[in-house]
């Protein structure tokens, strides 16, 4: 885990690639069900994710996080961008290619009890995609299916029962055990703590954690927990409205945010002492997010950056790398040194914090 | 964690089925109600070895058996031309009961497979939808003479007289009533595909139809079960209607239906000319309908074993 968190000294090898993802769910009104417009979910987004490394994905609802991790599975059809997992392009594939490729990348869903069909069993939920992919006798295939369930923590006799006389926790078990059976190397987990009781939701991310160790896996982790993120992410993008505002690992951009709206993102999470948290002190955001539809011109953060400027109403920033490993999408965040404008002494200010919590 | 030996192996899923089945109390009447229905069409003429066609040649005697009330001779008593009742009754079960079936299974496959490709192809949507607007909007009881005017003497000629018939009114009564069917199960397709165990499927791989198959299908066949159930009542009546406008079954070929409007003209003389086909059909109809219901709960895992 650590390894990963200090890219630049020792890269690992890239297990995804994503580039300019795009995700535009078309508007269709009027009498004739005309094309007027696009949901821009996802719009224009680069990442790569590393082999063996959690990469936590977060941002505040609608800001595109679920349809990005839907995306880059193509369980969408995206409108643009390539989705290149071990060399190749998940985004281009056919049919037939695209379903010889699902073994290698997973799902974990953010409702355990959505996710599950209600009149399958346990074995027969875990054993589908072994049905789907693999050619096991029957006795392979329930020897599988026990292993996995092991694997998860749930109990054998289990298998036959039905996914309404579970609990959440146990629920998500399953819906992890299925991810798992075809040995994935990369997981989509879409918020899969969202739905669970805290208790149990620290079960579910030691079970992530302990699998991810001893099966090698690639988590992208999407979630609006910061702080659930800061325990299992080794890298964090924060996303808004569709595009990723930071990428970084997770220890510098818990200790330093640098965009401001992961400031104002960060600002927001609960201290638990309550001493440091009378002086915590919150950016508010002003206003609210803009539609999808119709993005700011500029910079999609511009209608409600506290710092904002003229420039970011007119042009639109990229995602540059402004210290080693660490990308931010704002003007006013320069690569190297600390400097420019009003940024500066804000960042300075938020360091001093930090440093007194120490 | 538990020892081998006591893990049971996966069970067969209609094991549990017909264990839930058979605790619903209702369903097992209907069961029981119905295979005694079925014994009395289908063994029933073994025993009582009685022409249904019988009309005494004999013009007096015939007159003097004609309406009988029922005797040890007729059970059920006889019709306006002394023909026993209960023989009619027997060889009358079984045209109904087959039409019933064949045209309510017929209407369920179209129904369901309208409604599903419907429901889960949003490009086959329109066009499927608007065609079943299109078929129930048609005025059925022309639709159907006109297909028996054109079809019923190709058929008869070319599978005989009873099999053409039966052909023919069993198509024409599946075609005509598959539309409720596929309105419903669209319904529940357009509500189920987007839940998240389809996205889970489609995310491992599953191919679209076994989406359809496994996923989807098994969670709309309740409310097709119910419609089903209803589907058997409705076509024996539409076949008794055929066969009084005498577009059916020939007029001495008996079924249910036909017993039963030819008993309407004399229900306040000899009510038991109504009761007994009347009855036949609502037992019929009751029985399969509690069986539909009993299946309906064995079939869902979230009410078995309650």
């Amino acid at each position: 885990m650590l390894d990963a968190a200090t890219p630049g000294t020792d890269k690992p090898r890239k297990l995804v690639e994503i580039t300019d993802l795009k995700m535009h769910f078309p508007i269709r009104s009027g009498l004739l069900r005309r094309h007027t417009g696009d949901i821009k979910a996802v719009d224009g987004v680069t990442f790569d994710i590393y082999e063996g490394e959690t990469l936590g994905l977060v941002g505040e609802s609608g800001c595109g996080k679920s349809t990005c991790g839907r995306a880059i599975l193509r369980l969408y059809e995206v409108t643009g961008g390539s989705v290149v997992i071990e060399g190749r392009d998940i985004a281009a594939l056919g049919p037939e290619e695209l379903r010889k490729t699902r073994p290698t990348m997973q799902m974990v869903f953010q409702d355990p009890q959505a996710s599950l069909n209600p009149r399958m069993t346990v074995a027969d939920i875990i054993g589908e995609p072994l049905n789907e992919h693999t050619t096991l006798s029957s006795k392979e295939k329930l020897a599988r299916i026990y292993e996995l369930m092991d694997q998860v923590g749930l109990n054998r006799a289990f298998a036959n029962r039905y996914p309404h006389e579970f609990s959440g926790g146990q629920r998500q078990r399953i819906g992890i055990a299925r991810a798992l059976a075809l040995n994935p190397k990369f997981i989509v987990c879409d918020e899969p703590i969202a739905a669970l009781d805290v208790s149990i939701q620290a079960q579910v991310v030691n079970l992530l954690e302990d699998l991810q160790d001893k099966l090698g896996l690639t988590y992208l982790f999407i979630s609006h927990d910061l702080s659930m993120v800061r325990h299992i992410a080794d890298r964090v993008a924060v996303m808004y409205l569709g595009r990723i505002v930071e990428l970084s690992p997770r220890d510098d951009l818990y200790e330093d945010p640098l965009h401001p709206y992961a400031k104002a993102l960060l600002s927001a999470v609960p201290e638990p002492d309550p001493a440091h948290e009378a002086v915590r002190q919150r950016i508010i955001l002003q206003g609210d997010v803009p539609s999808p539809a119709n993005p700011p011109k500029g910079c999609n953060f511009c209608t409600r950056c506290p710092e904002v400027q003229p420039l970011c109403h007119q042009q639109d920033p990229d995602l540059i790398e402004v210290r080693p490993g660490r990308y931010v999408a704002c003007h006013f965040v320069k690569p190297e040194k600390p400097t420019a404008g009003s940024t500066g002494g804000i960042e300075a200010k938020e360091r001093n914090q930090q440093g007194e919590r120490r | 964690m538990t020892d081998a030996a006591t893990i049971q192996p996966p069970r067969s899923q209609w094991a549990d089925v017909w264990s839930q089945f058979r605790s619903h109390k209702g369903a097992m009447l209907g069961l029981f109600v119905l295979s005694l229905l079925v014994a009395f069409v289908f063994i029933g003429p073994l025993i009582w070895r009685v022409d249904p066609t019988y009309v005494n040649p004999d013009a007096a005697k015939m007159i003097m058996s004609r309406n009988k009330p029922p005797t040890l001779d007729h059970p059920l008593g006889t019709d306006q031309l002394g023909r026993d009742m209960l023989a009619r009754m027997m060889s009358g079960g079984r045209v109904s009961l087959a039409v019933g079936t064949v045209a309510m299974v017929l209407s369920m496959v179209i129904g369901s497979f309208v409604g599903l490709m419907a429901g889960f192809y949003r490009r086959l949507d329109g066009p499927l939808m608007r065609l079943t607007d299109m078929f129930l909007a048609l005025p059925l009881l022309p639709l159907l003479l006109v297909l028996m005017m054109l079809f019923r003497d190709a058929l008869a000629s070319s599978l005989g007289p009873e099999a053409g018939t039966f052909l023919l009114i069993v198509m024409a009564i599946g075609v005509t009533s598959w539309m409720h069917a596929a309105r419903i199960v669209r319904g529940q397709v357009l509500a189920i595909k987007e839940r998240e165990f389809v996205l889970a499927a489609r995310s491992i791989g599953v191919p679209s139809r076994r989406i359809i198959l496994r996923h989807i299908m098994p969670n709309v066949i309740s409310s097709v079960m119910v419609a089903a159930t209803l589907g058997i009542a409705g076509a024996i009546i539409t076949e008794s209607v055929l066969s009084f406008l005498g577009l059916g079954f020939p007029p001495d070929f008996p079924t249910w239906g036909r017993l039963l409007y030819d008993g309407v003209e004399y229900m306040q003389l000899y009510p038991s000319r109504v009761v007994f086909p009347g009855l036949a059909i609502s037992l019929t109809v009751l029985s399969v309908n509690y069986i539909g219901d009993g299946l309906r709960d064995a079939l869902d895992p979230r009410i078995r074993g309650r």
